[in-house]
Order: C-alpha cells, then sequence, then structure tokens
C-alpha cells in the first residue's frame, strides 16, 4: 500500500463515551471481522476492561476501506487507554498517529480526561477531528457540545460529525473524514530504520510482542535490530498486522503500524516510548519523548493466609509478564508476615491488579493502605526515597519531607463548585485556575497525591453525582509538615496500619482511625487498647472491652459432632484474623486505614 | 451390632470399660418450640405409643451384644415430651429394660416433663412406673417469657407442676433459660430465687443460644446484650450457691447428693447407648470407641427394620478432644487417671496441650487433678479450641448424619 493511502490514526473519549462501540463499527464496516467472531467490543480483550468499560493496552487494527472516492485505504487504528494512570501510554499511542478522532457524548459534554488527551494530540501536532457520539439519544444536545468542545478546547467544532455509534448512523462519515482530513504518514522506507513502540505484551509461545509505528525505514524478519534505550539486540522473528486478528507480513515500511517479535523475553526489555532500530545501521537519534515510568503509588499485597505466600509470588511473576509498569519486591510485615511491596501507576492500576490477582489468580489478599514515595532530606544531607511509612527513618535524622503534589484539573458541572471545592481545600489543595464553560467549571488545584489516593476519586464522583471529573500529572516534590501516624494495639506497634498525614490533621485521624477499629476488632478474652501515637506521643486511645464469657450453653452426650463444628467455625474464624502480640485482628482492620470520614 | 468388634484390635487400649448409661428418645411434642433444635416433632393424633415402645425394645435387643454383662448405671428419657406418653407405657420400657440387662440398685431413672396440667397429673404414676428423678422444663417463671419463647404452659401451671411432681420425687430438676427476648437482669435473678423457693433439688440454668434450622433461626429475636447475659449467669451462680447448691457443670446446680448421675457420666466421658428416633449412644471396647445413632423421623424410624442411622469408630486423634469437651465442662475438672481410664491413650498424648491452657490461665493443675479456671470456666470455648489442633473435621458425610 502506498504511504497516500495509509492513515494511522486513534479515537479519543472518555469512558462510557462510546470508545469501543465506534471501534468495533469501524471494524465490522471494514470487515475485520466476520460476524460471528465480533464479539461486543473486540478491542477491549481482558474482561475486566469489559466489564468497566475501560480500555488499557493499547490494541490496534489495520483497516481496509474503500472510501467514496473509489480507492481503498489501509486504516491503522491505534487504540489508546482511556484513564488518567495512563496519560503516558496515551501520549505515545498518539505519537504513532497523524490523527485522532475525538469523540464527545453529546448528552454529557467534554470531559477532563478527553481534554488532556486532546491537549496531548494537538501538542503533538496530531489532526483532530470531532465527533458528537450517541446523537440517537433522546437527552443528546449537539449545539451545547458543540460550544463545549470549542470552549474548553479550543478547536472549531461546528461541523463536528453527528454520529451514533450504537446504530452506525454516520459511522461512514467519520472514516470519510479520516482518510480527508488526516495527512498520511511520510517517512522514508529507505531511510535508518525508527520505529516506535506504542505497546508490548507478553504471549507464551513467541515472548514478547511489539506493537510499533514505523517512522522510517523497513523492517523484516532476520533483521538485527536494537532497542535504543538500552542498547540491547535482538534478532526480529516475525513482523505483521492485526486485523484484527495478527496477520504476517514480509515487511513493515515507513508508516505502517504492526507487530514484531523478536523472541525477547522480559517484557521490561520492550519500553513503551522506546525507540527500535537496526543494530548495523542505527538511527543518529532515538524518538523523542521516551520516559522511564515509574510506580506513584504503593501497597503491601499480603496473603490472608500465609501458605499462599508462594502462590501470590507466582501470580504477581505471571502478571508482571504483562504489565511492566507495575512493580514488586517481598517485604514482611510484623502483623501480616510475609508479603510484597507492589508500585503501581495510580490507584486504578493499583485496582486492576488487585482484581486480577483475586480473579484470575485466584488469590485473597489483604491490601495495605497506599502510599505515595516520599522524599526524606535527612540531616546528613543525603535523600531517601520512602514508599512504606513503616520504614520512615527515625524522626531525629530527618531535616524535612517532600511529598509529591500533582496538578490537577477537575471538570465539573455548575452547581457542584462549591462541594469540590470544600473538598479540595480540606485536602489542603490549592487553587491555581478557574475556567467556567457552557456546562462544564474547570477547576484547577495542586493537590498532594497523598491525600488524593486515599478517597479523593470517590468522593468527587459521589459529590458530583458521577458528573465530575479527573486529570492529574505529577507537578513537583514540596516539603510539607508530615509525620508518620502509628497504631499501637496493647502496646505494640502495628505496621501495616501506619500512614503518614499532614500534622494539622494527624489528631483528628488518629481519633478517627482508633473510634474505627475499636469497632471492628471484636472483643477477646482480654481488654484491648488502640492507641493513635506520633512518635512516642499518644494522641488517642480506644479500649475494646474484653469479653465476659465464651461458653457452650448445653452439651449432654449426644450429638458431638455439631458442638466440634460450632468450635471448629470459631477457631477458624480466628485463623483468618491475624494475630498480633496476643490479640486478633480482622482483615478488615486493615482496610480502615483506607477510609475517612473527616472532611 | 456386630459382636465381633468386641475383639477387633484398635488404636487405643482401654484397661476398663467405662460406666454404661442408657439413653430414651421420645421424639414428640405438643408444640415445636421456636428455639429448639432437638429431634422433637409436633403430635399429630393419638400417639403410637405401644408401637413405640416395642421398637425401643427392639433397639436395646439389638444392642444387647455390644453391651453384655454391662451394667446400667442410670436411664434418662428425654425428648421431646416424654411426659406424653402414658405410665403405663414409661413402665412396660422400664419393666423390659429390666428384664434385658441388670440396673445398679438405686440406679437414677429421670423422665423429662412438660409443666403443663395434664402431664402434672400423670407424675404419681410415672413414680410407681419406676421413675425416680423428674426434671421439669419450666424454662422461666414469667409469662411473658414464656410467651416469647412461645411455650404452650404458663407460669402458674408450671409452679403448680412443680409442687405436684415434689408430692412423688425428691429428686426434681428445673430446667431454665436466661438471656431470653426482652429478659432484664432483675427478671433473670427472680426466676432462678423462685426455682430455689420451689424447693428444686437440681437446676439447670443455661443460656438461650440460637441455633440452626430453627424459627429463631431465620426469625432472630432481640436478644439481651452479651454483658447482659453474663450478669445473668453471674447472678445465677451467685443466688443458686448462696442458696446451698452446688455449681459442677457449666450450667448445673444440684443441693448435695443431688447431682444428675446420668449427665455426670456423659461430661466423665461414660458409655451409654441410645435407643429411640435420633437417639445417639457411645460404647467402649477394649481397642476402640465408637458412637451410634439413629433414624431421626418418628415414622422411619419406626418401619425400619434396624433403625441405626451410623455407627462409626470415633478416631483416635478426635477421642482426647471429645473428652476434653466434656470433662472440662465439670467445675472440678477431672483426674488424669480419667483420662487415661476412658479414652485409652497416654496422658502423653495432650501434655502439650494442657501445657498450652495452663499457660494461657484456663486450667490449673496439680500432680493428680486437671481443672479448669474460672477464666477456663468462662471461656470454655477457647479453652476447647487447644484441644482441635491436631485433629481435623471429619468427612462431610459422617456431618450429614449428625
Amino acid at each position: 500500500m502506498p504511504q497516500s493511502r495509509i492513515r494511522n490514526f486513534s479515537i479519543i473519549a472518555h469512558i462510557d463515551h462510546g470508545k469501543s462501540t465506534l471501534a468495533d463499527r469501524f471494524i465490522q464496516m471494514c470487515g475485520g471481522l466476520p460476524e460471528r467472531e465480533m464479539a461486543e467490543q473486540v478491542l477491549d480483550t481482558m474482561d475486566l476492561e469489559r466489564e468497566r468499560g475501560i480500555t488499557i493496552k493499547a490494541q490496534t487494527a489495520a483497516l481496509e476501506y474503500r472510501a467514496r472516492d473509489g480507492e481503498t485505504y489501509l486504516l491503522n487504528l491505534i487504540d489508546t487507554p482511556g484513564h488518567v494512570d495512563f496519560s503516558y501510554e496515551v501520549s505515545r499511542s498518539l505519537a504513532a498517529c497523524e490523527g485522532a478522532v475525538l469523540v464527545v457524548d453529546a448528552s454529557q459534554g467534554v470531559e477532563a480526561q478527553t481534554v488532556a488527551n486532546c491537549y496531548t494530540a494537538i501538542e503533538q501536532g496530531v489532526e483532530v477531528i470531532p465527533v458528537l457520539n450517541k446523537i440517537d439519544l433522546p437527552s443528546a444536545d449537539p449545539e451545547k457540545a458543540i460550544q463545549e468542545i470549542e470552549d474548553v478546547i479550543g478547536i472549531d467544532a461546528h461541523d463536528a460529525i453527528r454520529a451514533s455509534a450504537k446504530t452506525g448512523e454516520k459511522v461512514p462519515d467519520i472514516l470519510e473524514a479520516v482518510i480527508s482530513q488526516v495527512p498520511a504518514p511520510r517517512g522514508d522506507p529507505s531511510g535508518r530504520l525508527k520505529a516506535l513502540i506504542i505497546d508490548s505484551w507478553f504471549d507464551n509461545y513467541v515472548g514478547v510482542v511489539m506493537l510499533v509505528r514505523v517512522m522510517e525505514g523497513t523492517l523484516r524478519p532476520k533483521d538485527r535490530i536494537r532497542l535504543m534505550s538500552s542498547g540491547a539486540a535482538y534478532i526480529c522473528d516475525q513482523v505483521g498486522v492485526f486485523t484484527p486478528k495478527a496477520k504476517q507480513k514480509d515487511r513493515l515500511s515507513a508508516g505502517e503500524v504492526g507487530y514484531v517479535t523478536a523472541g525477547i523475553k522480559e517484557l521490561r526489555a520492550a519500553k513503551v516510548g522506546d525507540t527500535l532500530t537496526h543494530d548495523d545501521k542505527p538511527a543518529a537519534s532515538p524518538l523523542p519523548g521516551f520516559k522511564e515510568i515509574k510506580p506513584q503509588v504503593f501497597a503491601g499485597l499480603y496473603p490472608v493466609e500465609a501458605s499462599e505466600y508462594e502462590a501470590l509470588r507466582d501470580a504477581l511473576e505471571k502478571l508482571h509478564l504483562n504489565d511492566a509498569s507495575f512493580h514488586y519486591e517481598p517485604e514482611t510485615s510484623q502483623a501480616l508476615g510475609f508479603g510484597f511491596r507492589c508500585g503501581f501507576l495510580g490507584l486504578l492500576h493499583m485496582d486492576i491488579v488487585q482484581e486480577r490477582l483475586e480473579r484470575e489468580y485466584g488469590m485473597h489478599l489483604i491490601t495495605t493502605a497506599p502510599s505515595v514515595v516520599y522524599e526524606v532530606l535527612l540531616r546528613d544531607g543525603s535523600i531517601e526515597q520512602v514508599s512504606n511509612p513503616a520504614r520512615l527513618p527515625d524522626p531525629a535524622l530527618i531535616e524535612e519531607i517532600r511529598e509529591p503534589v500533582i496538578a490537577t484539573k477537575i471538570f465539573v458541572p455548575q452547581e457542584y463548585v462549591g462541594p469540590v471545592i470544600t473538598l479540595c481545600t480540606n485536602k489542603r489543595g490549592i487553587q491555581t485556575n478557574m475556567h467556567y464553560s457552557a456546562r462544564h467549571v474547570v477547576i484547577s488545584y495542586d493537590l498532594p497525591l497523598n491525600e488524593v489516593v486515599l478517597d479523593f476519586f470517590d468522593r468527587l464522583k459521589s459529590m458530583t453525582r458521577g458528573y465530575g471529573s479527573l486529570d492529574y500529572e505529577f507537578k513537583q516534590y514540596r516539603a510539607a509538615d508530615m509525620v508518620r501516624l502509628d497504631i499501637l494495639v496493647n502496646g505494640e506497634r502495628v505496621d501495616a496500619l501506619s500512614s503518614m498525614v499532614h500534622r494539622e490533621t494527624a489528631q483528628l485521624r488518629g481519633r478517627d482511625l482508633v473510634t474505627r477499629l475499636r469497632g471492628l476488632i471484636p472483643r477477646q478474652m482480654f481488654d484491648v487498647a488502640v492507641q493513635a501515637a506520633i512518635g512516642g506521643h499518644i494522641i488517642a486511645r480506644e479500649n475494646v472491652k474484653a469479653l465476659r464469657k465464651n461458653v457452650l450453653a448445653k452439651c449432654y452426650g449426644g450429638d458431638v459432632t455439631r458442638k466440634r463444628k460450632l468450635l471448629e467455625k470459631q477457631k477458624a474464624g480466628k485463623k483468618r484474623m491475624k494475630q498480633v502480640g496476643s490479640v486478633e485482628i480482622p482483615q478488615e482492620a486493615f482496610l480502615a486505614v483506607l477510609q475517612r470520614s473527616d472532611s | 451390632m456386630d459382636p465381633v468388634v468386641l475383639s477387633k484390635p484398635g488404636k487405643v487400649r482401654l484397661e476398663l470399660l467405662p460406666p454404661l448409661a442408657l439413653y430414651v428418645h421420645i421424639p414428640w411434642c405438643v408444640r415445636k418450640c421456636p428455639y429448639c433444635d432437638f429431634n422433637s416433632h409436633e403430635r399429630s393424633g393419638e400417639l403410637p405409643e405401644r408401637e413405640y415402645v416395642g421398637k425401643l425394645i427392639n433397639d436395646l435387643e439389638d444392642l444387647l451384644p455390644a453391651v453384655w454383662g454391662r451394667r446400667i448405671v442410670s436411664v434418662f428419657i428425654g425428648g421431646g415430651t416424654p411426659s406424653l406418653f402414658s405410665p403405663g407405657s414409661i413402665e412396660t420400657l422400664l419393666s423390659g429394660v429390666r428384664a434385658r440387662l441388670p440396673l445398679e440398685p438405686g440406679a437414677e431413672i429421670t423422665l423429662e416433663a412438660n409443666p403443663g396440667t395434664v402431664e402434672a397429673a400423670r407424675f404419681a404414676g410415672f413414680r410407681q412406673a419406676g421413675v425416680n428423678r423428674i426434671s421439669v422444663g419450666v424454662q422461666s417463671l414469667d409469662d411473658r417469657m414464656l410467651a416469647a419463647l412461645g411455650r404452650i404452659h404458663g407460669a402458674d401451671e408450671a409452679r403448680r407442676a412443680v409442687a405436684v411432681a415434689l408430692e412423688s420425687f425428691d429428686n426434681v430438676n428445673l430446667d431454665l433459660m436466661y438471656g431470653l427476648p426482652g429478659q432484664t437482669l432483675a427478671m433473670a435473678r427472680s426466676d432462678i430465687e423462685e426455682a430455689v423457693r420451689l424447693g428444686a433439688a437440681h437446676v439447670s440454668a443455661y443460656q438461650l443460644t440460637i441455633e440452626p434450622n430453627t424459627v429463631f433461626w431465620s426469625k432472630p429475636p432481640q436478644l439481651p446484650q452479651h454483658d447482659e447475659s453474663a450478669d445473668m449467669q453471674l447472678a445465677a451462680e451467685e443466688v443458686l450457691c448462696a442458696a446451698g447448691y452446688g455449681h459442677y457443670e457449666t450450667s448445673a446446680f444440684a443441693r448435695p447428693g443431688h447431682r444428675c448421675r446420668h449427665n455426670l457420666n456423659y461430661w466423665e466421658f461414660g458409655d451409654y447407648v441410645g435407643i429411640g428416633a435420633g437417639a445417639h449412644g457411645k460404647l467402649s471396647f477394649p481397642g476402640r470407641i465408637t458412637r451410634h445413632s439413629r433414624i431421626k423421623q418418628p415414622r422411619e424410624y419406626l418401619l425400619s427394620k434396624n433403625s441405626l442411622a451410623e455407627d462409626r469408630e470415633v478416631p483416635a486423634n478426635e477421642i482426647a478432644f471429645e473428652f476434653m469437651l466434656n470433662a472440662l465442662r465439670l467445675v472440678e475438672g477431672f483426674p488424669m487417671t480419667l483420662f487415661a481410664e476412658r479414652t485409652g491413650l497416654p496422658p502423653a498424648t495432650v501434655e502439650a496441650k494442657l501445657a498450652k491452657a495452663e499457660n494461657q490461665g484456663l486450667i490449673e493443675r496439680d500432680w493428680k487433678r486437671v481443672r479448669p479456671t474460672e477464666r477456663g470456666r468462662h471461656f470454655l470455648n477457647e479453652l476447647l479450641q487447644i484441644f482441635l489442633e491436631g485433629a481435623p473435621a471429619r468427612s462431610s458425610a459422617a456431618e450429614a448424619s449428625s
């Protein structure tokens, strides 16, 4: 296919605005899959994604489309992840495109994510084609949505295509617009090879599969290729395209999108954003924009049963094969035993990993409260990164604690501005901007990430009845008066319950936490003191009163089996709890740190 | 029962066979109480007394080879409501028993009775038939509580029944419950006080618990809080002990000389044979300990040729737990020699667990006896759980018949 008849594009949309349905429609129209293989929303392969309506792994489809001008075009649809945790992946997907279809729900208008991704597209010089989706809904208000696209995103949207992915209405017009408005790719097929890794994943049979966009040059099987960030070299094994089924080809040339395998065993070796080149005739410089992405949120994952530790390690290993962005390393907690400290890109990412471990690998997990990474400046001038509150150095050695601050953009309908501002203020936010558009207000805040990881997103959603949306990016590390809040049970510190809090809220938080724990720790044979402490200083205390008795009322020979079962049940109940000293603490108690009743 | 079991070798070695008691189950009631999870069935029409007694004797005859030569130390006729049977039927039953197995002279023979007017009229007849101890299911002496428990009798009726019982029996037990829906500490205390005034020789006071497969389980009533119920138990202990009753088991209190011989035999891990619908039994042999139970449904039971529903050997690793489950209920505990004698296991089997219990302050020991401490009595379940270790749950097939 000549370059002039290739179009590389992606779809930008907010969750639920219909991206996957539209993609399905495209594939169907171009005959990419026979009817019977056309499972709903084929691009989202994982169950979890389908359930949540989000796309995590970018996938792609090379579609042959016979346009109204009579010519056949090759349309490479490059899928993009749709969540705030994956903004880097989105930027790499967009870097592989010349165009993007901006899908906006005609009744909901623009949301934070869409804007962020759209800005990324515009910054990278990608042609944006606005489309109003769900035009068939009675609540659709295309004029307002257009107004908002122009106001908030700042692109001309007056002749945005009014379509319905569901009914198929005007879908061909979108493809026609892609052909007429998106520029054909450029790049010299005989130049030195530069291929951008858009995505990579692990396949049990062929090892790592890389999805690439060839920018310059041509890649063939048996070529010796090099990954430019590491310099590692491999022999190219296979190249091909997804239709969306994999189809082998004899080459991938400049302008094309396809997959590459090269017997790479470790996903970590094929990082998203890295550049592939030929080992013998390398490109002079890699493609711009490559970043090593680092986990932002950490949490401890522990098996409920100590005996499941090995199984958890295996499961993490397998998951990691396919998701190099999550990190894990063994960790020991006095309270929870052997487990793993895991790093995630964000909260959603953490949720997904947790859910996959539970669903796909049948693990039963205790997850500790998520923590961000603090920069701790010690008195000797050295800096330590601390991602686990329990590992905070002795306060006497600490000069300063710096916490990560994120720049957030919050989109809310006007009536919710008041409560959202209150929420941000309570979370130690600093307002940086506020912008009114047709339907929404865009409020910009600098917020400590620590305050956001706990429950900010849920609160925002519930106080705006689901209409609020949020986008954020890391801004800087900022010094803050943080302290470690410890929980002591009968005088013993429970490491898994420690959390980092701002000094000003520590008192309140401590009291809240011990009250909650008092309700969660069952009464036992003796009194249990639950205390909150900062350093050696106790700031709150509650008492779980001892049980008075625990006796089977009646036992006359007869039915021993029943009595025995009852005792076994009681005993099993205790086994599910974690023993700290002589106190049994139920799993729910470890989740208590995740919730707050304040603000 | 297969006589061959007598000589089969086993994992335990009993030098002496324990005392043997007889439990007789009469499964009918006028009405099923909402808290009751015993094998009891509402009566419909005339009770097949003659047929049932005949079947009880059949059960006993089937058992004879396994207990030949042993004496019966006590008989307990429980239910259900055995007092629904006529004194004549009870007499037929007891003479049938005596004709087949020797009873110890002066063996305790208890019959459970409902405190209704009809039943009270039969008390003298039961005494004539050979019953020498009567256990009256009073439960409470407060009409509000009796109504909440769905009982068919009232408090006045119960008082009269106890008075009538005392005319024929000097050994009368009253069953009382505390921790009842809507009950206060004062109400619970006054129930116990009145039981003492009425002249019971023995009081069983136990906390109402909600059991599966009962009406209360599916529609749970509002019960007093944990601390209140604990106070009620303490009050019961205090009132009864002050009135001269000895607290000898978790829920049992007796005037001197009136401890329940039959129940003590359970708690001392003695043997007992069970006859009647749903009856359970335990038998020891030189090399093994077995448990048996019978078909529960009265109709099915009556139609059966062999009424045994289950007859199994207790696995060696469960015997120690079963012993403790019973013996640690005794306030005075048990001599270590009894453990060896009744379980056929060396004391070393439980030494580590006893040491653990002692460490946790749940038992105390001297060179001879093991005794639960006050803490151990109050946290008996925690104490017993120590002995569960190393004795895995049995298969579901066995549980299904429980």
